[in-house]
C-alpha cells in the first residue's frame, strides 16, 4: 500500500514538460494513425437545430454569412464554414459574405476558394464576397439601414451596383437567413442585437468552444436558431451535410473537424486522467503536508 | 483649456443624448441621423482609430529599440514586420495575373499542364471544363507575385491562344487575392505563428487543469464534476461511456452528499453497495444497454448538453443582466459628463 502511495506521490510531482509530451503524443498518434481512431460522431440537437434551419432555405434564398475568426481560431471554426458553403451552395443559395474581422476576408476567400468551384458557382452571381470594414456593432447597425452605406465596393473593387445578385438587396430585410462565424468580438452577439433580433431575421451561428456559455443564453431565447459549438459542432455539421449530400447523389470528403475528432478525444482523455491523478496525489499529500503537483 | 476641458465634455453630452432621445423621436432626419449618419460617422472613427493604433504601435517599438529598453531585440522584428506589411500594402501590389483570348479548344489539355506547373490543379476534368466554357477570354487561376514570372508563363502559353494579355489587380483588391504578395505573408507567416500561440494553450490547460482542479470544497468538486463531464461528453468518445459507468458514478456521488448525514461507515458502505446493485438490476431488467432504452440522465452527451442548456445558460444570463445594468450605469454617467474616460 505504501509503495502505491509512494508511487502516487511520485507521478502526482513529474515534471510539466512529461504532461506536454504526453498531450503531444496524445494528439500526433490520431492524427498519424486516424485509422485506428475512427469514433463515429452523433449530432447534438443544437447541430442539428443548425442543419434543419439551412435546409429548410429554399432555392435562391439570400443568406449572409459573416466571418469573424482568424488563423488562431481556423481549425474550430473553419470546418463549419466550408461544411456550411457545401450545405448552401448544394442548395443553390445565394451566398454574401461580410467579414466584422479583418482577418475574416481571408478565412473567406479561402473557404470560397474551397468549395465555389465544385459546385461551379460564380462569383457575383452565386456569391459575393464584401469584405471587411472596421466599426463592429455600426457596421451591423449600417447593414440592417442600408447596404450601399457600409459597402460601395466589395472585396475585389467592383461596384456593388455592378454586381448582379446586389441589385435587389437594399438592407438586411432583403436575406433570408444569417449566419454568424465568430470567435468573438465583434460576433454574433452584435449580430443578435444590432440586426436579427429588431429585424427578426433568423439567424445561427459557428463559434468557438470557449464562447458557447456567452452565445447559449441567445439559443434557449431563440434568437439564435442552434449553435455549432467548436470543432465538436463542426464535426457534427459536417456529418449532417455529408450525410445529407449523399442521400443527394453529391460526394463530400470527411470534413477537416470530422477528421480531428478522435485527436481531440485523446487529448481530452488524457487531461481528465491527469485531473484524477492530480487529485489522487492530492488527497494522499494533503494530510502528510508534502506538496503535490507539477514542477 | 476650454477646448481641452468643456468641449469633449459638451460633444459627449449632446450626441449621447441625441442618440439616445432620437429612438424616441419619429422624425426621418432624426431617424436618418441615428440610423446611417450616426454609424457612418463611427465608421470614420473607427477606421481613424486603426490608422493611430498602428501609429502608436510603431512610435513604442521605435522608442524601445533606441532607448535599448528590455527584450528591444524583438522590437525589430516587430518594426520590419510592420515595415513589410505597409510595403506589401501600399507599395507593392504584387499580384500580376494573365489572361488569354481566342483560345484554341485543341490546346486546352495543353493549357491545363502548364498551369498544372504553376499552380495546384485539384479537378483537371472542372478546369478543362471551366476554361473550354470561357474560350473568347480566360483568367489563368494563378496570381504571379513577380511580373517577370508571369512574362515568364506568359510566353509559356503564348502559342496556345491569339493573344496573351498581362494584368495587375487593383489598388486594393491586391491585399485579398490568392497568390499575391500580401496573401503569401498572411498564409505563410501570420497563420503559422498565429496558430502556433493559440495551440500552445492545450499544453498550458492540461498542465493547469492538473495543478488547479483539486477537490478542495463542494464548489470546486462542483467546477471540477461538471468540467469533466464537459470535456468528455462534447467529443464523440462520450458516447462510449455505458450506462453502468455513469450510475454507478451517480449512486457514487449521492452518497458522497449524504456521507456527513450518516455516522456509521457501515450503513453508508451498504447503501452505496445497494445503490450499485439496483441500478445494476434495473438496467438489466430495461435493457438500458440499448441506445433507444437508456436514460438520458445516464448518457454523459446528455448530461453536457443539459449543463449547457440549464445551469450554463442561467449563470450566462445573470451576468449579462449584470453587464447591461453595469453599462446603462456607465453610459449615464458619461452622457452627463459625471465621467470623463476621453
Amino acid at each position: 500500500m505504501n509503495l502505491l502511495k509512494k508511487v502516487f506521490i511520485a507521478l502526482g510531482s513529474m515534471d510539466r514538460r512529461f504532461i506536454f509530451l504526453l498531450v503531444a503524443l496524445s494528439v500526433l498518434f490520431p492524427k498519424l494513425y486516424p485509422d485506428l481512431f475512427t469514433l463515429p460522431i452523433k449530432p447534438s440537437s443544437h447541430s442539428q437545430r443548425v442543419f434543419d434551419e439551412i435546409d429548410t432555405l429554399k432555392e435562391n434564398s439570400k443568406v449572409l454569412v459573416s466571418f469573424e475568426y482568424g488563423p488562431s481560431t481556423k481549425p474550430e471554426i473553419h470546418p463549419s464554414a466550408i461544411a456550411l458553403l457545401n450545405h448552401l451552395f448544394s442548395k443553390n443559395i445565394k451566398v454574401y459574405a461580410v467579414a466584422l474581422w479583418p482577418d475574416g476576408n481571408f478565412m473567406a476567400t479561402e473557404a470560397f476558394s474551397q468549395v465555389a468551384d465544385k459546385y461551379e458557382k460564380k462569383y457575383g452571381v452565386d456569391y459575393v464576397n464584401l469584405g471587411y470594414k472596421p466599426g463592429g456593432e455600426a457596421v451591423v447597425k449600417g447593414l440592417a439601414s442600408d447596404i450601399r452605406t457600409m459597402y460601395t465596393v466589395d472585396l475585389l473593387g467592383n461596384d456593388i451596383d455592378s454586381i448582379e445578385m446586389m441589385k435587389d438587396v437594399t438592407n438586411l430585410l432583403d436575406l433570408d437567413f444569417i449566419f454568424s462565424l465568430s470567435a468573438g468580438y465583434p460576433g454574433s452577439k452584435e449580430w443578435v442585437q444590432f440586426a436579427c433580433d429588431p429585424l427578426g431575421i433568423p439567424m445561427s451561428t459557428g463559434c468557438t468552444s470557449i464562447q458557447v456559455t456567452d452565445i447559449i443564453p441567445y439559443v434557449a431565447n431563440n434568437q439564435i436558431k442552434g449553435i455549432l459549438s467548436g470543432m465538436p459542432g463542426a464535426a457534427e455539421y459536417e456529418q449532417l451535410v455529408r450525410n445529407a449530400l449523399d442521400a443527394r447523389g453529391v460526394m463530400v470528403e470527411p470534413g477537416k473537424a470530422s477528421i480531428n475528432m478522435a485527436a481531440q478525444s485523446m487529448a481530452h482523455i488524457v487531461i481528465v486522467l491527469l485531473i484524477i491523478l492530480g487529485n489522487i496525489t492530492y488527497y494522499l499529500t494533503r494530510k502528510s503536508g508534502k506538496k503535490g503537483g507539477v514542477q | 483649456m476650454f477646448l481641452k476641458r468643456q468641449m469633449p465634455v459638451i460633444i459627449a453630452i449632446s450626441v449621447g443624448l441625441f442618440i439616445l432621445f432620437g429612438h424616441f423621436i419619429n422624425i426621418a432626419p432624426v431617424q436618418q441621423f441615428v440610423n446611417n449618419d450616426a454609424t457612418q460617422w463611427f465608421d470614420i472613427i473607427a477606421s481613424f482609430a486603426i490608422f493611430l493604433g498602428a501609429l502608436n504601435m510603431l512610435k513604442l517599438q521605435v522608442l524601445k529599440v533606441v532607448k535599448k529598453q528590455r527584450n528591444w531585440q524583438y522590437s525589430i522584428l516587430a518594426i520590419v514586420g510592420f515595415a513589410f506589411a505597409i510595403f506589401a500594402g501600399f507599395f507593392f501590389r504584387g499580384a500580376n495575373y494573365i489572361t488569354l483570348s481566342d483560345i484554341d479548344p485543341n490546346n486546352v489539355n495543353q493549357l491545363v499542364e502548364y498551369i498544372s506547373t504553376v499552380q495546384e490543379v485539384k479537378d483537371t476534368a472542372l478546369m478543362v471544363k471551366g476554361i473550354e466554357s470561357s474560350l473568347a477570354s480566360y483568367e489563368i487561376p494563378k496570381i504571379f507575385i513577380s511580373k517577370s514570372s508571369a512574362e515568364d508563363f506568359a510566353i509559356l502559353v503564348s502559342g496556345l491562344a491569339k493573344n496573351v494579355t498581362l494584368g495587375v489587380k487593383p489598388w486594393g483588391a491586391h491585399v485579398q487575392i490568392e497568390g499575391s504578395l500580401f496573401s503569401w505573408m498572411f498564409f505563410k507567416i501570420f497563420t503559422p505563428l498565429s496558430s502556433t500561440m493559440f495551440a500552445l494553450l492545450a499544453f498550458f490547460v492540461a498542465s493547469a487543469s492538473y495543478r488547479a482542479f483539486r477537490i478542495r470544497n463542494f464548489e470546486a468538486t462542483l467546477l471540477l464534476v461538471a468540467g469533466i463531464i464537459l470535456m468528455i461528453g462534447r467529443v464523440p468518445i462520450g458516447e462510449f461511456i455505458p450506462w453502468w459507468v455513469v450510475s454507478t458514478l451517480i449512486v457514487f456521488g449521492i452518497g458522497a452528499l449524504i456521507a456527513p448525514m450518516i455516522p456509521d461507515k457501515k450503513i453508508l458502505f451498504g447503501l452505496i453497495v445497494t445503490g450499485i446493485v439496483l441500478s445494476s438490476v434495473l438496467g438489466i431488467i430495461f435493457d438500458w444497454s440499448l441506445a433507444i432504452n437508456t436514460p438520458g440522465i445516464l448518457s454523459i452527451p446528455n448530461i453536457s448538453e443539459w449543463i449547457f442548456d440549464y445551469p450554463t445558460a442561467a449563470g450566462s444570463r445573470a451576468i449579462m443582466i449584470g453587464i447591461a445594468l453595469g453599462i446603462i450605469a456607465t453610459s449615464f454617467r458619461i452622457i452627463l459628463g459625471i465621467e470623463r474616460p476621453f
